[in-house]
């Protein structure tokens, strides 16, 4: 019996639309000030240019806020989108939402890709995008029953904000019969004291028998969703089949299906296993090539970090299969079975835990000097239960801990916690006081960006050092990969449009250990296909790792192995098949470019989107301080001497340090020009008018927009 | 013999991961391999000696989260 009430508020009857290759062409808004439940068409022109997914989720935010819109504004929106792919069972990682928010750390808007049920179910049940906008005075919860065709709105009451039992209670309650028809999107407790709130998505293990969950983690969406006083969205589907998205050519789509589930079923177990190991057999290779993140990203290994790779977390993941959609051969969202916290409320309590990712494991182990795998999978667990950003929270850490190292802030401010690297205790007092809303927890959970100002402001500590080791661009914290030594990843990261996070372009490896890329006008082309295909994606309605994580054994053979040529020529023929849409490889990046600098005129609109946006912490680019130019001194050297023509007889580590400094942050400068000339902008980063012209985005308020800035 | 993907390689005394990768094509991009399961990364490759019957299999480019 469940000890919460749920009272209903409105009510929106609505005759649901049969798919139309993968379509339903129609968009479902709900405000949450004044309850309104609306429908609309989605116009033709919206559909050819925007693609759906992502491109659908800005396109209805720019139409929500203005240029002055805040975070915590009413008008702002949460758009959740799947894409028009989205919702094929069977294709590998063929059931991905994408999220968008004008996020709090930003100040400009945040995506995040994000698997489980819930973007699939809701276009099934008749909405290509949701868009919700207000605040609700009271806690709410949207039900979007595709079954019964009906929206409903509730006021709940009793209901916990742990979003764990949250989501299991709920699905219970709107379908305990099948509880594999229910999705729940929530956040936790911890989201609305902190910006590092997540959403956690849903969807019903079959096997295990219980609700598991997956994170649209970046850029405190989860703040927004509380601030908004939403408890939870659900929507209920009920079967799903090859079918469900009408299909234009039905063969077509089986065929290309079969060619790539059926080529990762052979080659994962030889490759990545990821089926097996999810993302941690990540962690040794990048301990390995010194780019595993270590102490606030200061080192790029550690002779511990076996401890926290695949060789531990295979054994320690419970077996079975693990696909966040349905039919996923890729199956690489892992759980831990009877795990027991050692603090916090569920203090020796048996739960399961959703993880841990490589990201996790490298932002809340190595990166914080811990190599416990069974502290990383507790800070996991309360990071989703709370729901909190297990990346941002890894960084964020990461940073203070280096502070309270270098003697910038002290016990006096942390409230009495050491917090020196590899304390696991007060790491994890640092969640549970952001739950509680107290404590120097409350001060971590506003993120690098504003720590940063409040630990100069009020606590006297040196500004500039803060500004060379808080990693954090655009006010998002950096994802789990060193950039020190591939300048193309100093790109991928600072050029990305919402911050730094890696899915826009990963490029450490083709640049750093295979120098595919020796002149900045490769890396520049790199840093135009790259996040341009990735961006496709995200229109889809798709997972990327079943592009090129694993790949055809002849792949090697191929002029540019990186591009996995022949899988995308499968996603051209997915996208045909479903669409009806007759693509070509060659079409797929200019669907991108579009939405892709629609997004780079949409930071631009909200005060950002200009080169000096697109900049970087030291620590991402050089060593800061001498001891960490020390712990590479051959590598440092040589760059000076071999690549800058520096003749360093006799100079001072710290000499050494200033001079590497300035060459690297110049070199870093001339990457933008090239990328920005690449991508057709303007030496200040902004799409030129032929540019918007060419991909057809010069709408009358664009064009006003660039007029504005002097772009004319 | 070992076996590289699906291929059959002649084994020697001191084979190394490099040593084997210098016999096939079209493997400058390979920044790790599994030998017998376990995995090998680059800065290895001149040091891991191979055992003689090993299955190796060449790893993607390493393509990130």
């Amino acid at each position: 019996m469940a000890d919460f009430t749920l009272k209903e508020i409105n009510t929106l009857e609505y005759v649901r639309p049969e798919i139309d290759k993968g379509y339903t062409d129609q968009s479902l808004h709900i405000n949450l000030t004044s309850k309104e439940i609306k429908i609309n068409l989605i116009d033709k022109k919206v559909k050819d240019k925007f693609i759906g997914g992502k491109g659908y989720d800005l396109w209805f935010m720019w139409n929500a806020v203005s240029g002055k819109t805040k975070w915590n504004d009413p008008a702002n929106a949460i758009c959740i989108a799947s894409g028009p792919l989205g919702g094929t069972p069977g294709y590998p990682g063929g059931g991905k939402s994408i999220v968008t928010t004008i996020s709090p750390l930003t100040g400009i808007p945040i995506d995040s890709n994000v698997g489980g049920y819930f973007g699939p179910y809701t276009k099934f049940s008749g909405f290509d995008v949701l868009a919700l906008t207000g605040k609700s005075d009271k806690e709410i919860v949207v039900l979007i029953d595709g079954i019964d065709s009906k929206i409903k709105l509730y006021e709940v009451s009793g209901l916990t904000n742990d979003s764990y039992t949250l989501s299991a209670q709920l699905t219970d309650y709107f379908d305990k019969e099948k509880p594999v028809n229910i999705s729940v999107v929530s956040t936790g407790s911890a989201a609305k004291n902190t910006e590092l709130g997540c959403l956690n998505f849903t969807w019903f293990d079959a096997k295990r028998k219980r609700v598991r969950y997956k994170q649209a983690g970046r850029g405190g969406i989860g703040t927004v969703f509380a601030h908004k006083n939403i408890k939870a969205v659900v929507t209920r589907w009920g079967s799903v089949s090859m079918k469900s998205n009408n299909p234009a050519d039905f063969d077509a789509l089986k065929n290309v299906t079969k060619l790539h589930a059926g080529e990762i079923n052979t080659l994962d177990p030889k490759q990545n296993r990821m089926a097996l190991v999810g993302t941690t057999h990540l962690v040794p290779i990048m301990n390995d090539h010194d780019c595993l993140p270590v102490n606030n990203f200061k080192y790029g290994q550690h002779p511990e970090a076996h401890n926290i790779g695949e060789a531990v977390y295979e054994h320690i993941f419970d077996k079975g299969f693990d696909g966040c959609w349905r039919g996923c051969a890729v199956a690489c969202a892992h759980g831990v079975k009877d795990f027991v916290p050692f603090t916090g409320p569920y203090k020796g309590q048996k739960v399961f835990v959703d993880g841990p990712e490589y990201e996790t494991v490298a932002g809340c182990g190595s990166n914080l000097g811990i190599f416990d795998p069974f502290f990383i999978l507790e800070m996991n667990f309360y990071c989703d239960t709370y729901g909190l950003d297990t990346i941002s929270i890894g960084t964020g850490i990461a940073f203070v801990m280096e502070c309270f190292e270098m003697g910038l802030i002290t016990k006096e401010h942390t409230g009495g916690m050491d917090l020196s690297f590899g304390n696991r205790l007060n790491a994890l007092e640092l969640l549970h006081q952001m739950v509680r809303g107290e404590g120097f927890g409350m001060i971590v959970g506003k993120g690098i960006r504003k720590m940063k100002a409040i630990f100069a402001k009020d606590f006297g500590a040196e500004a500039a050092i803060m500004q060379d080791i808080g990693m954090e661009s655009k006010g998002l914290e950096f994802s789990e990969y060193m950039t020190k030594e591939s300048l193309a990843q100093q790109g991928g990261y600072g050029m990305a449009l919402k911050g730094p996070q890696h899915d826009e372009a990963w490029l450490i490896f083709l640049d750093m250990v295979h120098n595919f890329m020796p002149t900045f006008e490769n890396k520049a082309e790199a840093l135009h296909w790259f996040p341009m295909f990735r961006t496709w994606f995200g229109l889809c309605g798709l997972c990327k790792l079943p592009w090129n994580d694993i790949v055809p054994e002849d792949n090697r053979q191929n002029p540019e192995p990186a591009k996995v040529v022949k899988h995308v020529g499968w996603y051209a023929d997915f996208f045909s098949s479903v669409t009806g849409r007759k693509v070509s490889p060659d079409d797929l990046i200019p669907m991108s470019e579009a939405v892709y600098n629609f997004q780079r005129l949409f930071n631009l609109k909200m005060g950002y989107g200009t080169r000096e946006h697109d900049t970087l912490p030291y620590r991402a680019v050089g060593p800061v301080t001498v001891d960490e130019y020390l712990s590479r001194a051959e590598r440092y050297d040589k760059d000076l001497t071999e690549n800058y023509k520096v003749d360093i007889t006799g100079m001072e580590v710290a000499e050494k340090v200033a001079v590497l400094r300035k060459h690297r942050e110049a070199r870093y400068e001339q990457l933008k020009d090239a990328v920005y000339k690449r991508r057709g902008w303007t030496p200040n980063g902004i799409p030129t008018v032929e540019t918007v012209k060419r991909l057809g985005i010069d709408f009358h308020d664009v064009m006003e927009l660039l007029k504005s800035h002097g772009v004319c | 013999m070992i076996t590289v993907g699906d291929k059959e390689i002649e084994w020697h005394e001191g084979m190394t991961i490099r040593d084997m990768l210098n016999m096939l094509e079209h493997t400058q991009f390979c920044a790790a391999v599994r030998l017998n399961g376990k995995l090998v990364s680059s800065p290895f490759f001149e040091t891991k000696e191979i055992p003689d019957k090993s299955v190796i299999y060449l790893l993607p480019l390493i393509a990130g989260g």
